[in-house]
């Protein structure tokens, strides 16, 4: 009744904006926020209307997913469409890479799709924001799939439901595993042997005139030096973020020193930093021999170094004398139900859909997606992959990285600054202040 | 110094004059010689290590018309398209209309209004498109062309200075003789003063065709919805450069960038005199 | 023009507030000397015109009044008691099994509420002024009948509006659709600097509040120890002045020297090299940066090209560059020398067309004279040529700088995704030492949210903005008076 007032006004002042406005309007008129709030006075009335299963109004459902993996949404939306044959959908795939899901979703979490996939990091952002529906509180629509919420925890890697968890609820259903970076090398210069460790593969990459490569300037990738040292992060439910760079880590190993031992890697003439997403155009260009990246960048490793392809666990890096096994961040792909989706219920059965053990195996089949359903994991095609294999064999000591907002612009500028040099290795106090500065911007409070 | 050769005219310095202007076009074609030469590569992703592509191809043209998910150029092309005829069409209107009204016409809120409108111009258009974006959204008008239109023509008349400069310059006697005659405005505005701007209205009407085709921010911000078919050609090019999408797409990119430029260039061509003729009318005057 | 040129601003304020005074008073006048119907259109705005038979008339107003009346009730209502607070309840939502959707409480959205109130402001706004003309409009009429003048049918009124009033026809669509999407996202953002609309406080699922001038005091260092936004901003601000002043300069007279070299007698083929150059400007902005981006990349062309001749040992060997490429777009000094070069690029040849119409125009007696007196070539354009440019141009020069502090794609499209600061600094305020006010206040809203701060930045992009073109055009209106060239 108010929406109707609302718009009718809103006409008589506007007509000339709506006259040219509704000519053309598409099938998102419900999406103002005066459409929300009367939800609950026409709630009631449609209840009576559209109780019980399999209603014969046609389901609107917006789904965004990465660039690649458009062919196999549509693989897995007309699978789903079969699956439910009394109910009419309308689906709509649009583009949204599960990298920057975050940033398009909150500037207007309305207009965002129904469901969509994100990477574990985001999860916190996400929830605070109030973007994600708890799939705790919408479980029992599962019964339609003839399953119950455990079920489907059960069927997926432990650790996965695990990351898709905050404060208790689930907030999301697991359908990609592994988002991690391991070693990619070309065994024609670097053997087995000289890919365990950074200065063996330095040294073999600077006999071959060739480079061994990794990101800097990212709080994904440079994390894994301290993470290997025994340093953490964390996330306060504030949503402000803890870190303990700066001082000793439970190994005894002091912030100071990681850094020197990166400062070392980074002054060596066979080291090459690459720009955060330069990596797989850098492996094209031929320049390399090693580089460290993930599953994503295996068809490029594997069309460039050919027969030579090979795929390993992080290196470990010189501190002191020891030796440290880097520790990446690991992560996982999320499906997400929009909180404000006008099909709480349907989007939440298409997103269960997109992560049953068949739509990940058949994303594994299709894109090479490694996979948390249990099953999909134990079958002999993951095992044989290179990549997939190198990935999975770091879950062990991967971190599952849970930090806040205010982590990864300074962690990047942290990042640059090593690759750059800006620091250097003989100099204590500017890597101690350096540190300091990054723990306090790393804690910061939000603004 | 260039100019000190002015008095010269010997072969020697003549030659010297053209080599220094060719040199120059050099440096600035460089760049767009190299966007075709990329066009024409066969490798897909960026060449870092020859200007000149290793082996040519027309694969990429081949590709941009032949769709996929993330490409669907002649789409593209079309949605760009009818926004800019739209856009074009109403952001004339817009313009001719306030400068008639501010240059020929005289009534008492005239000044104030052309002093509101050069303080509206200060504020950065980036700081407001969040709130036009939310205004839109209020009308449902987010992911629709209309919304997109209104928001590159809604305030075109802000713009309006230059075609009120060029106005200036028609004599006022005329009007005044028309009016004598007992021609309303509309008469005089209609069949007077636009027929004598031909210059000033063909400027109007080619950069107004033209914003759609160079504006990606207000449209990526505006047509959210993910779907690659109803981008606009500068948000589906923008997006072919995405970090998972470049090597696959740069030279898809290129050999779009380059059909995109063909037309622009042609308009670009009949309008640069018009340009000159627009804005020296309404400088020269001050 | 010139003499329009003249009015000063301070005329222009008061020549403003005069108008509003006349308004006012004609307002005064008609509740105080007009009849009983006069007087009921204060209630009733149709009332006058049903006295003087301009039926018509009378039915719009009072359908107008009536629109507004019900807009008041049934909209305004719902949003503007909310502004003081921009609302308390938080969004909840539980699940239908049936339905299966989820059901909303009746929740307050802080956007909407500020958006809505300040369109009802703003119809508020327009309806008083409605209202206080009708009085004035109506009070006239009864004058006219007093006199025994002839009273407008409908028709002639409406007539009107192709004469007299045209410029009311003309300027009402362009008018609204300045106050919708320019006036009203302006006055909305300047309200937002007053919030703490941030990420934190994201509707629809949490709300924002007033926070008074907390923002200001951020941005001008005030924001306690971690948060540095005051620091940013002095830098931010001092490289976007730097660039305004040198991005202006270097592509007018670049534009200047290319256009007087391409008209000189010596030059063959005048069109043709013309041609090559406006190509350049006719690639559309995001495909030529977005390319020239590349071009320059670390692991770029030109950089393959420059190893290979050596350059790069050799800036080297002499300290220029530390690492292995040239960081021509990822160091702080050279990113910034390049930003500029790349736009004397792109923004030559448009001044070259500039500059070309405006010398076509030059008085020929005057240089004619000059090479008489036996000026130099050298003296000829520094004497003749650029102060007459500048006189022409110079408004046109000052319009440029303020376009280019605002100037977002050139900076955007080159060093978005490419430059990482290494300043931790600038880095816990999310700004880089390229960033321009707007790239940085663009940044805070697409990738962190924080509209308060984003805010805070326009408003004062606007007051720097502002002030200048104020100092400058009285600067120029004072030099201009001479009239050399009339």
């Amino acid at each position: 009744m108010r929406k109707k007032l609302i718009s009718m006004l809103l006409c008589a002042t506007m007509v000339a904006t709506m006259a040219t406005g509704c000519g053309d309007k598409s099938g998102n008129d419900d999406k103002t926020s005066s459409g929300a709030n009367s939800e609950t006075n026409g709630g009631s009335d449609n209840s009576g209307a559209g109780g019980g299963s399999g209603s014969s109004e046609t389901v609107d459902l917006r789904l965004w997913g990465a660039e690649e993996d458009q062919d196999y949404l549509q693989q897995v939306v007309s699978n789903f469409e079969k699956a439910y044959p009394d109910q009419k959908f309308n689906i709509e795939i649009g583009v949204e890479s599960e990298s920057t899901a975050k940033d398009t979703v909150l500037t207007d979490i309305e207009a965002a799709a129904d469901v969509y996939s994100f990477a574990s990091d985001q999860l916190a952002d996400l929830v605070r924001a109030g973007a994600l529906a708890a799939i705790d509180d919408v479980g029992e629509v599962l019964a339609k799939a003839d399953k119950t919420l455990d079920d489907v925890k059960s069927a997926n890697a432990p650790d996965s439901i695990e990351a898709a968890t905050l404060d208790g609820k689930m907030y999301g259903f697991p359908t990609g595993g592994a988002n991690t970076y391991f070693l990619y090398y070309d065994s024609s210069v670097i053997s087995e042997e000289d890919a365990k460790s950074w200065d063996a593969l330095l040294a073999a990459a600077a006999k071959a005139k060739k480079k061994v490569g990794m990101t800097l300037n990212s709080g994904w990738y440079n994390a894994s030096f301290f993470y290997g040292a025994g340093f953490t992060t964390g996330l306060n439910a504030d949503g402000t973020t803890t870190i303990d760079w700066n001082g000793t880590s439970a190994d005894n190993i002091s912030g100071v020193d990681v850094v020197k031992s990166m400062l070392d890697i980074t002054s060596n003439s066979a080291f090459m930093p690459i720009a955060d997403g330069q990596i797989s155009n850098t492996i094209a260009s031929g320049d390399l021999c090693a580089v460290i990246s993930g599953a994503w960048d295996s068809s490029k490793a594997e069309e460039v170094w050919g027969d030579g392809y090979a795929a390993t666990k992080l290196p470990t890096y010189t501190l002191g004398g020891q030796q440290i096994q880097m520790a990446p961040a690991y992560g996982y792909k999320f499906e997400a139900v929009n909180a404000y989706s006008k099909n709480t219920g349907w989007a939440v059965l298409l997103a269960e859909f997109i992560s049953n053990e068949e739509s990940q195996k058949l994303h594994f089949d299709m894109k090479k997606q490694p996979p948390t359903n249990s099953n999909v994991l134990a079958s002999d095609a993951i095992k044989a992959d290179k990549a997939i294999a190198a990935a999975v064999s770091q879950g062990d000591f991967g971190v599952i990285q849970s930090v806040g907002q205010k982590y990864w612009d300074t962690t990047k500028t942290f990042g640059e600054m090593v690759a750059k040099g800006k620091i250097k290795a003989k100099d204590d106090a500017a890597i101690q202040k350096a540190l300091d500065n990054l723990v306090e911007g790393v804690t910061a409070p939000l603004s | 110094m260039k100019v000190k050769k002015m008095k010269d005219k010997r072969p020697s310095t003549i030659i010297m004059h053209n080599v220094l202007i060719g040199i120059l076009a050099v440096i600035w074609l460089i760049p767009i010689v190299w966007l075709v030469c990329q066009s024409f590569s066969a490798n897909p992703g960026i060449n870092t290590s020859t200007f000149f592509p290793r082996k040519w191809s027309i694969i990429s043209y081949i590709k941009l018309f032949s769709p996929d998910t993330v490409a669907q150029f002649p789409q593209w092309f079309l949605n760009t398209f009818i926004v800019a005829c739209v856009n074009c069409v109403i952001s004339t209107l817009f313009v001719l209309m306030v400068a008639y009204a501010t240059s020929i016409m005289r009534f008492p809120m005239r000044k104030p209004l052309m002093n509101i409108a050069v303080i509206l111009n200060l504020f950065p258009g980036m700081l407001s498109m969040i709130a036009v974006y939310f205004v839109l959204k209020t009308f449902s008008l987010t992911n629709s062309y209309a919304g997109l239109i209104m928001v590159y023509s809604a305030s075109s008349g802000l713009g309006y200075l230059i075609a009120k400069g060029f106005f200036d310059t028609v004599p006022r006697a005329l009007c005044e003789a028309a009016r004598i005659d007992g021609c309303s405005e509309a008469r005089i505005f209609l069949q007077m003063v636009i027929p004598m701007s031909r210059p000033i209205v063909v400027y109007t009407v080619i950069s107004s065709f033209l914003a759609p085709w160079m504006d990606f921010v207000f449209a990526k911000m505006i047509l959210n919805a993910g779907v690659s078919s109803k981008y606009t050609v500068a948000i589906g090019l923008y997006k072919m450069l995405d970090k998972s999408l470049i090597n696959n797409y740069f030279t898809q990119f290129c050999a779009g960038g380059v059909l995109v430029s063909i037309p622009i260039s042609i308009l670009f061509m009949i309008m640069q005199k018009f340009y000159v003729e627009g804005i020296t009318g309404g400088a020269v005057k001050g | 023009m010139a003499n329009e040129k003249k009015s000063t601003a301070a005329e222009a304020v008061s020549g403003f507030f005069k108008a509003v005074g006349g308004f006012f008073s004609s307002f005064g006048t008609a509740v105080a000397k007009g009849d009983i119907f006069v007087k009921l259109s204060l209630l009733w705005w149709g009332a006058g015109y049903v006295r003087y038979k301009q039926y018509v008339k009378a039915i719009i107003m009072t359908a107008l009044e009536a629109g507004i009346i019900l807009f008041s009730v049934f909209f305004a209502s719902q949003y503007v008691p909310k502004f003081g607070t921009l609302g308390t309840v938080k969004a909840e939502m539980i699940f239908n099994i049936d339905t299966m959707k989820n059901e909303f409480n009746d929740y307050d959205h802080s956007f909407m509420i500020l958006l809505f109130s300040l369109f009802s402001f703003v119809v508020w706004f327009v309806a008083i002024v409605i209202w206080m003309r009708n009085m004035a409009n109506v009070y006239k009429l009864q004058l006219m009948e007093e006199n025994g003048e002839h009273i407008n049918t409908f028709k002639e009124d409406v007539k009107l509006y192709i004469g007299e009033k045209f410029h009311i026809t003309l300027l009402a669509l362009p008018v609204l659709g300045v106050v919708v999407f320019t006036i009203i996202p302006i006055l909305l953002l300047i309200f937002v600097a007053f919030t703490n609309y941030d990420q934190q406080h994201m509707p629809p699922s949490e709300l924002f509040t007033w926070v008074g001038f907390s923002n200001f005091i951020t941005l001008f260092g005030g924001g306690g120890l971690t948060a540095t936004f005051g620091y940013s901003f002095v830098r931010v601000l001092g490289w976007t002045l730097v660039w305004a002043f040198f991005s202006t300069i270097t592509t007018y007279i670049g534009g200047i020297l290319l256009s007087l070299l391409l008209n000189s007698a010596k030059t063959r083929f005048p069109k043709f090299w013309r041609l090559m150059f406006v190509i350049t400007i006719a690639v559309p902005q995001f495909v030529s940066l977005l390319l020239v981006r590349n071009f320059f990349a670390d692991n770029g062309i030109v950089n393959t090209i420059c190893d290979n001749i050596h350059l790069t040992g050799f800036l080297r060997d002499i300290g220029l560059v530390s690492t292995d490429h040239i960081p021509f777009l990822s160091a702080p000094g050279w990113a910034h020398v390049m930003i500029i070069l790349i736009n004397i690029w792109v923004g030559v040849p448009y001044q070259m067309l500039i500059a070309t119409g405006v010398l076509m125009n030059i008085p020929e007696d005057q240089l004619e004279s000059a090479k008489m007196d036996g000026a130099k070539p050298f003296q000829i354009f520094t004497k003749i040529t650029m102060p007459y440019m500048l006189f022409i141009t110079g408004p046109a020069l000052v319009t440029d700088f303020v376009k280019n502090i605002n100037n977002f794609n050139v900076i955007y499209l080159l060093t978005q995704d490419v430059y990482t600061t290494t300043n931790q600094a600038l880095a816990n305020s999310q700004a880089q030492e390229v960033d321009l006010l707007v790239t940085w206040l663009f940044r805070l809203t697409q990738d962190y949210y924080n509209y308060k701060m984003a805010s805070v930045i326009g408003i004062v992009v606007f007051v720097i903005c502002a002030l200048f073109t104020l100092v400058a055009f009285n600067y120029m209106i004072g030099g201009d008076k001479e009239g050399t060239y009339q």
